[in-house]
């Protein structure tokens, strides 16, 4: 995960509690379902996933044309391809020309390279990060800004002019992280040092832009704390799927809020802000409004890693399990919020058997638990209950007596189903 | 040379078996003249130091329940459970040690000291089982040379006495556990293929069954409790287990049921009784599926069902087999003693492999041509923190470095590296069980391997775990940079690090058995 500067955060935090004001817009109202359930077509699904998963070459968008003073250095960006173990990379292709002042002939030097990003200004430049350690400014204010060092070699004259352009390094585009995804205005920062100190001999620096595909750094951390507060509305829509809020649950979900959305530093201002958004979104619940779990989970889609998802599955399977049992309501919320969040359907059925044993469950879905699916054969149904029952025989001696319990219970389900599923297939 | 013996140690019933002078294996009858033990014990009323074992135990449970103690075997290994008579808490290891105890003194009165003897437990016990079965013949005063599985004693009795060859699945369903064990057999060289086995399907939850339609019928008529007390469901027990042996003889079996609420005449027919078991009995076909699914055999690649296991009597069990392989089952050998005849001979090539200088040559000469290559019954792992592909963050997972039915002996290693910079040890962990996730695999031992100081991250730690034919697991842990290496020991016999609490408990279980006048 990219470091971003503490300053950055203060200032966002502040946009937290308007993006909840936002989300309590959000009343599912029956026509806005409608059309969001309409909306759940194969492309739209393709459309969402390629918005995260896209990790296209950047476009070129102009080539640097830097006005040439020789009396100075100068510096230029160019698109390249590099070749790389059978690979081909996009590259930035730096080149210089122009004066090179040094203390003596034959000087040893090194090159550096750092890049800012500009798109909204030199005042409100930030710096491009390495996605490499060995490209991270370590000694520097900003550990994880991205810094080229290169040894250059010896310039053999106190004063050495380059007349021509001359490559002097290339820089893969996928070693940087930009602050925000789309154009972007880049000034490349050359210096000359003398490779015993940094005195700086020699600088340079040109501007380029570029179209970055990818979500920036700063996109990286929005999205992080926009899906904390869709993961909150949702762990609320899942306690009341069965249009009751229990005391545990809320409890639940407010520790989880304050853990995830308040940093260590925050302040007690802060704390009442969530905690008043928080009271606001249960009064919200408890007056039996809904959200449109579907699009939330759409946008989770589009801003969250799967990693991200996973917890926020995580966090709802807890908040199902507090009240020590699970209504069908919640069981099919949770089930259509996997796949929603475009989930795994075994890890799912993994996460539920850790979280939600069976003997939680009011109702009991056999084939969700067991994951038998409508396209199994009985003679596939049968093999896969036999592995089922393999696994769960395994963990009846288990140390732990709830684990052991758990597996009696799946057994016995396994058994009945088997004998529901697979009558005619018995083994010839 | 002291008396080689093979102990059946099952959860209704318990046998011993010598190995004679020619290296064949007898049962010896205890001193009511019975060739089988009721794995049963029954506290004295006025002196809690003289333990009835056997027959008298059942017919005593009837007077007093709260001072009988049966299916044992079904405790086996759990820390929680004890049986509290006066003031002592009896565990199942000293209360298994009784049973034992009490086979022990029978036999010796004929046949002198019974000292080396090697225990049959189920084929799917685990090491903690395993280990309290071996605890338990230890304190009863044997010198337990092995621990052998249920089925492969079965076979190898089965397979020293008949004319076999070909894959064998052997289908043990005894009192109070299932296994079912494929095996390759060609004359007298035995190969174990796999093992799948359930701690909780036998004829006492057959007998549960009856006894559920039992109470149901009496409530229909009269609308009362059939069963008031402890001594009443004892005795109803017993009918139970009556009625299931008449049904495997006949249609139907008739009891008199004298209730608190009047007395009642009942006939339960066979189908009453196969409807009631029926969902037992699936549970057995699954795990009959799962050993032929894990060996990759397909029912006809079976050439013989060896029955074992007094349980294989019903004769749904023989059907409900006839049915998924195309054959009858085989009952050639007693089915409640092959496997007490069958430990016997597996004690003999243990001593022929550990001790052959000091086996007599007759029964040296009568075991020379068994081969048995049995196989792990577990996986066998460590505990990592890989990096999920998926996630890309780091998880805790048990890593399986020896898999479930490897043929032994067998070694694997597995190279797993540190995760920091001057990590100065690293937690090992032996795991059993199948599976990545770390809750529902059993953590043997754990320890602290220590390493080299000021070291950068990703230092590689080789694990090595290899396993014996006589069970017991060695598991090196190396430091490759700097040759340290930590061993361990796992064997059955051994107790590694015991604990002060472990010596106090082993002493205070030694003192109660050996304290307790076994009759």
């Amino acid at each position: 995960m990219p470091v971003i500067s503490p300053g950055f955060i203060g200032r966002f935090r502040l946009r937290v509690l308007d993006y909840w004001t936002k989300l309590l817009e959000m009343v599912d109202h029956t026509v806005f379902r409608d059309l969001a359930n309409q909306l759940r077509m194969p492309e739209k699904f393709g459309k969402v996933k390629s918005r995260f998963l896209h990790q296209a070459q950047p476009d070129r968008v102009q080539e640097s044309s830097p006005p040439i003073d020789m009396g100075v250095l100068n510096c230029r960006v160019q698109w390249t391809k590099l070749e790389e173990d059978n690979n081909v990379f996009d590259a930035f292709s730096l080149e210089i020309c122009g004066l090179i002042h040094a203390p003596n002939d034959m000087c040893e030097t090194t090159l550096q390279i750092s890049i800012l990003d500009v798109t909204d200004g030199a005042p409100d430049a930030k710096v491009v990060q390495s996605r490499l350690p060995q490209w991270s400014s370590q000694d520097g204010p900003d550990p994880s800004a991205f810094c080229y060092r290169a040894r250059l070699g010896k310039l053999p004259h106190q004063v050495t002019t380059l007349s021509d352009w001359t490559s002097i390094a290339q820089i893969r585009f996928d070693w940087l992280l930009f602050p925000r995804k789309g154009k972007r205005q880049l000034q490349f920062n050359t210096s000359i040092l003398p490779a015993d100190s940094n005195q700086e001999l020699a600088h340079a620096k040109c501007e380029f832009d570029c179209e970055n595909p990818a979500f920036g750094y700063m996109n990286l951390q929005e999205n992080i704390e926009r899906t904390n507060i869709l993961a909150v509305a949702l762990a609320f829509a899942v306690s009341a799927a069965d249009n009751k809020l229990y005391d545990c649950e809320v409890e639940l979900i407010k520790n989880w809020a304050r853990d995830n959305i308040l940093e260590n530093s925050a302040s007690d201002k802060d704390e009442l802000k969530l905690d008043k958004a928080l009271e606001k979104t249960i009064v919200f619940f408890r007056g039996g409004n809904k959200l449109d779990t579907y699009n939330i989970c759409d946008e989770i889609v589009g801003i969250a890693p799967v990693a991200q998802r996973y917890d926020i599955l995580e966090l709802c399977l807890y908040v199902a399990q507090s009240k020590g049992s699970v209504t069908a309501e919640e069981l099919t919320f949770l089930k259509n919020m996997a796949e929603w969040l475009e989930v795994d359907t075994n890890r799912f059925r993994i996460m539920m058997e850790k979280v939600l044993p069976v003997d939680m469950h009011e109702v009991r879905d056999v084939e969700a638990i067991l994951g038998i699916t409508s396209d199994m054969s009985k003679e596939r149904v049968r093999k896969h209950l036999n592995k089922e029952y393999g696994k769960w025989n395994s963990r009846v001696t288990n140390a732990d007596p709830n684990i052991q319990t758990q597996a009696d219970q799946m057994l016995n389900l396994i058994a009945e189903a088997r004998s529901q599923y697979t009558a005619e297939a018995i083994v010839s | 040379m002291a008396n080689i013996v093979g102990i059946d140690l099952g959860t209704t019933f318990s046998a011993l078996s010598i190995l004679n002078a020619i290296g064949k294996p007898e049962i010896i009858p205890n001193a009511d003249g019975e060739r089988l033990t009721p794995s049963a014990i029954f506290f004295d009323e006025e002196n809690s130091d003289i333990v009835r074992a056997g027959i008298e135990a059942i017919n005593s449970r009837h007077l007093n329940a709260q001072r009988s103690v049966r299916w044992i075997k079904r405790h086996m290994g759990d820390p929680n459970y004890r049986r509290k008579i006066d003031s002592k808490d009896w565990t199942p290891v000293e209360l298994s040690a009784l049973i034992l105890k009490k086979l022990k003194q029978d036999s010796s009165v004929e046949h002198g000291d019974i000292c080396d003897a090697v225990i049959s437990v189920p084929a799917h016990f685990d090491e903690v089982r395993r280990k309290a079965t071996m605890e338990a013949g230890t304190i009863a005063g044997l010198n337990v040379i092995g621990i052998v599985n249920e089925p492969v004693a079965a076979a190898l009795y089965y397979a020293t006495t008949r004319q076999v060859s070909g894959k064998v699945l052997v289908y043990d369903l005894g009192g109070g556990t299932f296994d079912v064990t494929i095996m390759e057999v060609n004359g007298h060289d035995m190969k174990i293929i796999c093992s799948q086995g359930d701690h909780a399907l036998g004829g006492i939850d057959f007998d549960q069954k009856i006894l559920e339609i039992l109470e149901q019928m009496y409530k229909e008529k009269f609308k009362a409790e059939l069963i008031g007390s402890d001594e009443d469901r004892a005795k109803y027990e017993d009918e139970a287990e009556d009625i299931k042996r008449t049904l495997s003889r006949r249609d139907v079996a008739k009891k008199m049921l004298y209730g608190p609420a009047g007395n009642m005449r009942v006939e339960i027919t066979r189908e009453m009784f196969e409807k009631a078991i029926s969902p037992l009995m699936d549970r057995a076909d699954i795990l009959v599926e799962v050993a032929l699914g894990e060996a990759g055999i397909e029912p006809a690649g079976i050439d013989k069902v060896l029955l074992v296991g007094g349980s294989t009597r019903i004769p749904l069990v023989q059907q409900r087999l006839e049915k998924v392989f195309g054959k009858t089952p085989q009952t050639a050998v007693n089915v409640d003693e092959c496997v007490a005849l069958g430990a016997a001979l597996h004690a003999g090539l243990t001593m022929l492999r550990e001790k052959p200088d000091i086996m007599p040559a007759g029964i040296s000469s009568g075991l020379m041509d068994i081969n048995l290559t049995d196989v792990c019954n577990h996986s066998y792992g460590t505990i990592c923190a890989p990096i999920d592909k998926e996630t890309g963050r780091r998880v805790i997972q048990n890593r399986i470095i020896l898999n479930k039915n490897t043929p032994l002996p067998c070694e694997a290693s597995q190279t797993f590296y540190t995760l920091k910079e001057g990590q100065a040890e690293v937690e090992v962990t032996i795991t059993q069980g199948e599976g990545s996730d770390v809750e529902f695999v059993n953590n043997i031992s754990t320890y602290k391997f220590e390493l080299p100081p000021d070291r950068p991250a990703e230092c590689p730690i080789k694990v090595t775990y290899s396993y014996d034919v006589n069970q017991r697991m060695h598991c090196k842990f190396e430091d490759v940079e700097s040759g340290r290496v930590l061993e361990i020991d796992l064997g059955l016999d051994q107790d590694g690090k015991m604990s002060e609490s472990d010596i106090k408990e082993k002493k205070q279980q030694l003192s109660a058995v050996g304290r307790s006048k076994v009759e």
